[in-house]
């Protein structure tokens, strides 16, 4: 079953001859459950593709759909609270909020909602994540690998059905990448997510359930890893 | 492209939205002393004119050794001083929020080989190069707001400003605005320029261009919603940004305070009263030997507009309370009683639609000592007249006190049954716009040789008090305008400091809604804290003022808390959190989150 379906994605910025397609006519699949990396050169697309199926970015053309429901048909505020609810983001550059602590950093979404989060749930995401001993503490108190933990835990407090993450082991040494990813697999996983994830790192690529490659705005299906 | 300085209006045009909230700044700054020099030019014309019909030999200085010549002078030097410090701060704030938001191209400049006074150079004649037109703009609106402030006191206010020229266009107040915008953005340069010198090429190889402000204390998100929140530890957190918009809210409220306890000032230095009279015909000896039937006979001759009379008599007996006094009665027509309640001279609790007709009601004039109350009783001969209401002073008396003494003030009605006396001690005139010395003369033609007539007309202070009233109220909105601008504009950048972050929360689900809000509620706790700070400051000031300019000369004054400027100032302050709120906000909510997250 799909979880995913993008069909003839196009992206131009500007007009007539200074024009620049970033996305053409990009389609693809991905099953709910599968982890999918995204591969390409710097300036290929790929930040582009990803932000458009988080909703974070318009296509000039082309229809995204998330669980069935075609994200660019509903309006603004709606499609935000969907963004809350159902996808999960990572950044390269963590991007959490400074003046939140640990703990409030992977609620924020469920405090967004105007929801109590499920404490439980916290708890379990935090000893995964390894900062049960950290939840006060400020990000600016934290090491990159650390922040990026935290970026996890904040993806996954919604259970959302699907993990945009666009190089969340750009800002890290190798063995936090190793550890970020080992856990973003663990937490997938357990909660049945799926994952689509840029990456420059080819021992990731090579370790997710499909590779996609993206070039001059084209997308390519590599194929899926053999067992 | 000749040099490196060919940058410049390349840069300026891509940077056109950054640059708005400068070029604006610039823009008033030349308008403000174009209009005010250019105003002070035309009152000395207006006052050379004047003079020249009383006197036939007048030089230029003698018009600037006039008092008023003076005073114009040193007003708009004031001015001069006052707006060049406000367009320094502001312009100065501008050019460095600039400069931050471009320290990786000043890195790069300086990595590709640009020189520290090259970067100097660039930022000082990239300020500059805003004054083209900036400064023409600014020209153009002083002198167009000079020919309209002309036209309202020659045509609206008349009187002393009849001769004020209407399209006259001031030299000195083109150059002074010229200069006034050059010296101003050369000076609030050249820190920002020393600024952008320092920035290391470092910065543009490592790209660490982001200038982040330590933050060791989280949100208290337990109290609030989760974006008010956020909002108020956005206010409290820097506390350099906190202390100068509290302070910018306060010196609003503080000034305005101020402006309203000048404004009373005037109000007791030139007392403007709706019955206020043009010429008054009185008996040669205080007694009522007007007749009544002038009242008649005036009220339809040319120029009247109003004609109302008063009769008096003094020092007859009566009975307050067992005892026995001596009181001063006074008539007052129906036109003189309304005319008291338009100038709002009753005190509270009074009613003076008690006092109309023939009744047994009076009013008594007041001071802080006086002993009557609202509801005594004063026997005057067989009748008793009960106190309706009271005066906030006595009218009659040049200090406003009653010095112990009881005048009571009726109806033409009542002081006639009471006394007997149907002649008036006083008839007090109205004249129309166009009432002419013939039209004076027919007056004083029919009178006989008990009355005698005051022509009161050079003497009216209506005109120098709106016009006073009026370039206080102007002063006042310039200031506040000043502050509002450069209240949006701090918030304005605030929120650019923080658009990758709030990007960032847009991507995690916060909605346009929630944005706002945030914002909303940083620009609410500026103006909550400038709204106390301000109220508490700006009373103890008003307070202060108070004392030394009215209550130390009109002992009849009585302090109380002005809670209509109060409230107007706090409701101003509240309107201007909203501006401040609105304008930033809608910026973040109409931009692409991919692009706000891309940003810097």
């Amino acid at each position: 079953m799909n979880l995913l379906e993008v069909n003839n994605i196009c992206k131009t910025y500007g007009n007539g001859e200074t024009s620049v397609h970033a996305l053409k006519k990009v389609s693809f699949c991905v099953s709910k459950g599968e982890n999918v990396a995204v591969i390409g050169e710097s300036g290929s697309g790929k930040s582009t593709l990803l932000h458009i199926i988080g909703a974070l970015d318009t296509p000039t053309s082309g229809k995204v759909e998330i669980g069935g429901k075609d994200i660019f048909s509903i309006n603004d505020r709606k499609l935000t609270i969907f963004r809350r609810r159902n996808i999960g983001f990572i950044f390269q550059s963590f991007n959490l909020i400074p003046e939140l602590t640990v703990e409030q950093n992977i609620i924020f979404p469920m405090l967004l909602d105007y929801q109590k989060p499920d404490k439980k749930y916290l708890e379990e995401l935090l000893t995964i994540l390894n900062l049960q001993e950290r939840r006060n503490h400020l990000p600016s108190q934290l090491s990159g690998g650390q922040q990026q933990r935290v970026a996890i835990g904040r993806a996954l407090i919604t259970r959302p059905s699907l993990i945009l993450a666009d190089e969340p082991t750009g800002n890290l040494d190798t063995q936090n990448s190793s550890q970020v990813i080992a856990l973003l697999k663990e937490a997938s996983k357990k909660y049945e997510q799926t994952i689509l994830m840029i990456t420059h790192n080819r021992r990731i690529a090579q370790s997710a359930d499909r590779v996609l490659q993206v070039s001059d705005g084209v997308l390519t299906d590599l194929g899926r890893r053999r067992e | 492209m000749k040099s490196y300085l060919g940058l410049i209006p390349i840069s300026a045009k891509l940077r056109r939205r950054q640059n708005r909230m400068t070029l604006l700044c610039i823009i008033f700054a030349v308008f403000l002393v174009t209009a005010v020099f250019s105003m002070a030019d035309m009152g000395i014309r207006m006052e050379h004119t004047r003079l020249l019909h009383k006197h036939d030999n007048l030089t230029f200085q003698d018009v600037m050794n006039s008092t008023t010549g003076q005073t114009l002078c040193l007003t708009a030097a004031a001015f001069f001083v006052l707006v060049l410090t406000a367009g320094v701060l502001m312009i100065s704030s501008n050019i460095n929020s600039n400069v931050t938001q471009r320290t990786k191209f000043f890195g790069i400049m300086r990595c590709i080989g640009m020189s520290k006074q090259q970067i100097v150079h660039f930022v000082k004649l990239e300020a500059l190069n805003w004054c083209k037109t900036a400064i023409p703009i600014g020209v153009i609106l002083g002198i167009i707001v000079t020919w309209g402030l002309c036209a309202v006191l020659r045509f609206l206010v008349g009187g002393e400003f009849s001769d004020i020229p209407l399209f006259g266009i001031s030299l000195v107040g083109v150059i002074s605005g010229i200069i006034v915008g050059i010296v101003t953005v050369l000076l609030a340069a050249r820190n920002p320029a020393k600024r952008a010198a320092k920035v290391s090429p470092v910065t543009a190889a490592s790209g660490n261009s982001e200038n982040t402000v330590p933050i060791n204390r989280a949100a208290k998100v337990n109290l609030f919603k989760v974006e008010t929140a956020l909002g108020i530890h956005h206010a409290v957190s820097a506390k350099k940004t906190l202390t100068l918009m509290t302070g910018s809210f306060a010196l609003s409220i503080i000034l305005f305070l101020s402006f309203s306890v000048l404004i009373e000032f005037v109000g007791y230095l030139m007392p403007q009263s709706a019955a206020a009279s043009d010429i008054n015909i009185s008996s040669i000896d205080t007694s009522n030997e007007v007749d009544r039937t002038l009242l008649d006979k005036i009220g339809k001759m040319d120029g009247v507009k109003h004609i109302f009379g008063r009769r008096s008599v003094f020092d007859i007996p009566a009975q307050l309370n067992s005892n026995t006094v001596e009181i001063d009665l006074i008539s007052y027509d129906d036109f003189d009683l309304d005319c008291l309640v338009k100038d709002d001279m009753l005190k509270k609790d009074s009613d003076i639609s008690k006092v109309h007709g023939n009744s047994n009601y009076a009013l008594a004039t007041w001071d802080k000592d006086s002993i009557l109350e609202i509801g005594d009783k004063i026997r005057v001969g067989s009748e008793e007249l009960e106190i309706a209401g009271l005066l906030k002073y006595d009218p009659f008396r040049s200090d406003g006190l009653t010095d112990g003494e009881i005048t009571l003030i009726t109806s033409s009605d009542t002081f006639i049954r009471l006394t007997g006396v149907t002649d008036y001690s006083l008839l007090l005139i109205q004249t129309t716009r166009d009432v002419t010395d013939e039209d004076v003369t027919a007056i004083r033609d029919i009178l006989d040789q008990n009355c005698t007539l005051n022509d009161l007309r050079d003497q009216r202070t209506s005109g120098t008090y709106t016009a006073f009233v009026f370039c206080i109220y102007a002063f006042l909105a310039i200031i506040t305008l000043v502050t509002v601008l450069h209240i949006v504009n701090s918030i304005s950048m605030s929120v650019s400091s923080r658009i990758k972050s709030y990007g960032a929360m847009r991507a995690v689900g916060m909605d346009k809604h929630q944005i706002t809000k945030m914002i909303a509620a940083e620009a609410f706790t500026y103006a909550l804290s400038g709204g106390i700070v301000g109220s508490i400051a700006g009373l103890l000031i008003y307070r202060l003022l108070y004392n030394a300019l009215i209550a130390a000369h009109f002992s009849y004054a009585v302090w109380s808390l002005p809670t209509i400027p109060l409230l107007l100032i706090l409701l101003f302050v509240c309107m201007a959190a909203i501006a401040a709120a609105y304008i930033p906000a809608k910026r973040i909510r109409s931009m692409a989150i991919s692009a706000a997250i891309n940003e810097l």
